[in-house]
């Protein structure tokens, strides 16, 4: 069952991603990452992240494809036109992201798995409360540094979308 | 010893791991092809993603919850990188109607 479900979801993910890519329309893209995300999401749930889950279906598919959605409605739709400025656009692209993608199989390919660490509960493992234990204890500073920075991009945006500037 | 049990079946994590590395691959291909800016940024999601997906794998095959702690820092910043790019966007398309990235040349050097 398990099996099952992760090429299902693995599928969804792939199809979403190839979607993304060659979909001509902005708003197909960013329902198929909505797609992507969500299939995401159960893979988190598989390797028993429950917390990562919630957030990744409530930030990610929730708000941050919203705000997506919102800049669309704000642009009107847009179609990509085939390029006329770099003709060999399409070339280079394929030479890159296949060295890329050599590079990736090969770090693949090295991968050296570490024994599991001793002591770890399965059955709280990814629960609110270890995640918090993590967050508030060894990793505060992060965590209060995280917070300074959602304050800078909110105050960044409304800063960016006001209609007259100082 | 990659073995994730997972019920009473055996997932391997190289599984997830080459999954991830699938999805990232095809959202630099989609950031080298594309040329609307929010598609752009729609596919820079899609590799924070996959990055994500990673963490998470070594977190529970290592059974350490640090690194789902890191995917939660990444999804936060990947949230402030959208709000921001996407603040720009617009800011960019109240002048004018951007097609393609190119366009936005005002600053080279």
């Amino acid at each position: 069952m398990a099996t099952f479900i992760f090429l299902v979801a693995a599928a969804f993910c792939i199809a979403g991603a190839v979607g993304i890519v060659l979909f001509r329309d902005a708003i197909r893209s960013v329902l198929s990452l909505v797609a992507v995300m969500l299939a995401l999401s159960s893979l988190y749930l598989m390797l028993s992240a429950q917390f990562i889950f919630a957030v990744q279906v409530i930030v990610y598919s929730g708000a941050v494809m919203v705000l997506f959605l919102f800049v669309i409605a704000l642009m009107g739709p847009v179609r990509e036109q085939p390029s006329t400025r770099l003709r060999f656009q399409g070339l280079l692209a394929v030479i890159v992201a296949g060295s890329f993608a050599g590079l990736v199989v090969a770090m693949l390919g090295g991968v050296r798995y570490h024994a599991p660490d001793k002591g770890a509960v399965l059955s709280t493992f990814g629960s609110v409360e270890s995640i918090a234990y993590g967050l508030f204890t060894t990793y505060l500073y992060p965590f209060e540094l995280t917070s300074l920075l959602l304050l800078v991009a909110a105050v960044g945006a409304i800063y960016m979308s006001r209609r007259e500037r100082p | 010893m990659s073995d994730i049990t997972i019920g009473n079946e055996h997932l391997d994590a190289s599984w997830f791991l080459i999954l991830a590395a699938l999805l990232f691959i095809i959202g630099a291909i989609g950031i080298l092809v594309r040329r609307n800016p929010l598609v752009i940024l729609v596919c820079i999601e899609l590799m924070l993603n996959a990055v994500n997906l990673t963490l998470v794998t070594f977190s529970r095959q290592l059974q350490n919850s640090e690194g789902q702690l890191f995917a939660l820092m990444s999804i936060t910043v990947a949230a402030a990188e959208a709000v921001v790019g996407l603040g720009i966007l617009v800011d960019i398309f109240k002048d004018r109607e951007v097609e393609d990235v190119d366009e936005l040349s005002e600053l080279r050097g």
